[in-house]
């Protein structure tokens, strides 16, 4: 049985005990893929590590299965991990290499040949068996490292950026290979990255992390179209959600409006009966909305009336099959609109911006919550 | 578009790669090969002066080249000790025993000294390796007296525990090992452990293998201690039996100090001890050289 509860995790370093990981609550499903992402020194790792068993974990209680594995030692916990820079033993063949952890643990030799031969054959590196590590690709090695993953059967693998090192093209590649063996194999899995795309495509459930706290646990669907909060709205996505300052008024005929900078935005009236049960009526909130629903054609503006923006365009950015657009709307940050790469505009002219204002999503300005949850 | 290749002229490698030298290149490359034959020159001589006869070994002024080489040095040499109790295959077996366990025994020690210091960082470690830095500091004749007074209270005077004992520790190893160890990146290990490795399998199959460089380095340094060492035979080993090879040498030539009886013998040892340095650093010089580069040690 491949799950994990983590129950009121945590961990502190040093003299003046900082939290690396700060109560950590979490029961990962057997047979689930979990991504936790978040930016360097955000306490993923740490927690990956607790798991594993290679860091002692501060306060609170860690099953795997049903049993509680807080003092366990690593190799009787039943996982095998996966590092970012494949940790191949340098000295062995590819073959000793898949074998090492199975000799280790008294396997009859005929019996670790054919789970070698088989993992090898499952990962396409039958060929480099006698090989040595530095002899492979970057591709090749971690394809060896999941290899010594795999053919230990273990209940739960743990993989830590295993992807980082490898360069774009081939991190796709191995994405989906990675996607194919989880289907395969059914193995818990638990799998760390700062690379948020990884993470969306990956994942059965995120975990978003900042500064050591769950931000938010969900499908990638909801992560994206619902996040708990400003970080998490900002961390997934790319080009990052647009933010914008603004107060919420009331009109004459009991309509609610966002007052920016420089417009007025209309609020659908089911967000405006969220704003109004948070009680944030003449209150200032922060209104994010996504590059996609954001329009510069013109034909948009007659669709979604009374929420449009004015600013100059600053930079247009040709993607391939879509142009991003950095327009200047008087903030801090430019806003993001994403088009079409036919769009014509040139750079330092006035553009009107056409916002699909029921997709937009509002934070409290004080805590960046969310308002869109109850 | 093949045909301006053809046209170059051929040259040998070797050759191309002078021509791409300039002129100061040349003159420094001609410089270090002067050099290095003269370093060569001591080498030269032992090997030579242990073939000349005895009416060669006198001769005034010195040759470098014997004129009529002959073994017969080293069937003086096997002849001294044969009306005595202890003939020299004891001395030279004493030496090679010496020598072979120390070699083990130091890097041994040295290994698992250095792997707990760089990856357990167990409290106090830093206080730990400064110390064992420090006696680097002690120079060999102060620490005499000390180290006389616990190989005798080990009571292992006339021993082969009693030649080891002293050579164990060395600072060195320790300092080479550590500096190796700290490369070994953490996953590796920590990947070991996940694969079920006890903590003596993680030293003995991932660590020892990945710092087999400087592992040799201590073998050959011990070796060449171990094997020249007269110190020990010197002072713990009264007994006749126990005593070693280089001991046996340095009785010929300074009991006899401006006797001509037994050059020849002394000049036959005196290869017989440098041979087995030769051929040890000739095998691993490719790993020691690359210690040397890496980590700036000599």
């Amino acid at each position: 049985m491949g799950r994990i509860v983590l129950k009121h995790v945590e961990k502190r370093y040093g003299k003046d005990k900082q939290y690396a990981v700060k109560d950590f609550n979490l029961e990962i499903e057997d047979g689930e893929f979990l991504v936790m992402v978040g930016g360097s020194g955000c306490g993923k790792s740490t927690t990956l590590r607790m798991i594993a068993g290679l860091e002692d974990i501060t306060s609170g209680e860690l099953y795997i299965g049903d049993k509680l594995v807080n003092h366990l030692p690593p190799k009787d916990r039943d996982i095998a991990m996966v590092f970012q820079n494949y940790a191949l033993y340098p000295n062995m063949n590819i073959y000793e290499n898949i074998a090492f952890g199975l000799r280790l643990r008294k396997e009859p030799k005929h019996e670790i040949d054919l789970s070698v031969k088989s993992t090898s054959r499952t990962l396409e590196i039958e060929q480099f068996l006698d090989r040595k590590p530095r002899q492979l690709s970057g591709g090749q090695r971690q394809r060896v490292a999941l290899g010594r993953a795999i053919v230990r059967k273990p209940s739960v693998f743990l993989m830590d950026e295993p992807l980082s090192n490898l360069d774009a093209k081939l991190r796709v590649q191995m994405r989906t290979e990675i996607i194919r063996l989880h289907k395969q194999l059914g193995v818990t899995t638990v799998y760390v990255t700062h690379d948020q795309v990884e993470a969306m495509t990956m994942g059965n459930r995120i975990v978003v992390m900042k500064d050591g706290v769950i931000q938010q646990v969900d499908s990638p669907r909801l992560i994206y179209s619902n996040p708990r909060n400003m970080f998490v709205a900002s961390f997934i996505g790319t080009p990052p959600i647009n933010f914008i300052d603004g107060k919420v008024v009331e009109t004459d005929g009991g309509k609610l409006q966002l007052q920016t900078q420089r417009s007025y935005l209309a609020i659908p009236d089911a967000h405006a009966e969220l704003l109004r049960k948070h009680g944030k009526v003449n209150r200032r909130v922060v209104l994010g909305i996504r590059c996609e629903y954001a329009h510069a054609e013109p034909e948009m503006a007659d669709r979604h009336p009374r929420s449009q923006m004015t600013g100059t365009l600053k930079v247009a950015e040709l993607m391939g099959a879509d142009m991003y657009l950095y327009v200047d709307i008087g903030a801090d940050t430019p806003f993001v609109v994403r088009t079409t790469s036919g769009f014509d505009c040139r750079e330092d002219e006035k553009i009107t911006v056409t916002l699909d204002m029921s997709k937009a999503l509002y934070f409290d300005k004080d805590t960046t919550a969310s308002l869109m949850y109850e | 578009m093949a045909m301006p290749l053809l046209r170059k002229p051929f040259r040998f490698k070797r050759q191309s790669r002078l021509h791409r030298m300039s002129r100061f290149e040349k003159a420094v490359v001609v410089l270090l090969v002067l050099f290095s034959a003269f370093m060569l020159l001591p080498l030269v001589y032992i090997f030579n002066h242990a073939l000349k006869p005895y009416e060669e070994l006198f001769i005034y002024p010195p040759t470098i080249w014997a004129r009529s080489p002959s073994l017969q040095n080293f069937v003086e040499l096997f002849n001294i000790t044969s009306d005595s109790v202890i003939p020299v295959t004891r001395y030279i077996f004493n030496s090679l025993t010496v020598a072979v366990l120390s070699v083990i025994t130091v890097t041994g020690v040295s290994a698992l000294c250095a792997y707990p210091l760089s990856k357990h960082k167990f409290p106090g470690y830093k206080l730990v390796f400064a110390t064992i830095m420090l006696t680097l500091l002690f120079a060999p004749e102060t620490v005499t007296i000390p180290r006389y007074l616990v190989v005798s209270n080990l009571g292992i005077m006339n021993t082969y525990w009693g030649h080891i004992l002293p050579m164990v520790a060395v600072p060195v190893g320790v300092f080479l090992m550590k500096q190796f160890i700290d490369q070994i990146p953490n996953e590796l290990l920590e990947s070991a452990r996940l694969d079920g490795a006890r903590e003596f399998t993680v030293f003995l199959r991932i660590v020892v293998p990945v710092i087999l460089p400087a592992v040799a380095t201590i073998g050959i340094i011990s070796f060449q201690t171990a094997w020249g060492n007269v110190e020990t035979s010197n002072l713990f080993m009264q007994d006749e039996q126990m005593k070693t090879f280089p001991f046996f040498i340095s009785s010929l030539t300074s009991n006899m100090a401006n006797n001509v009886a037994r050059q020849g013998a002394a000049a036959a040892a005196a290869l017989f001890m440098f041979i087995p340095n030769l051929i040890i650093f000739l095998v691993f010089q490719s790993k020691v050289i690359a210690t040397m580069a890496h980590s700036g040690i000599k």
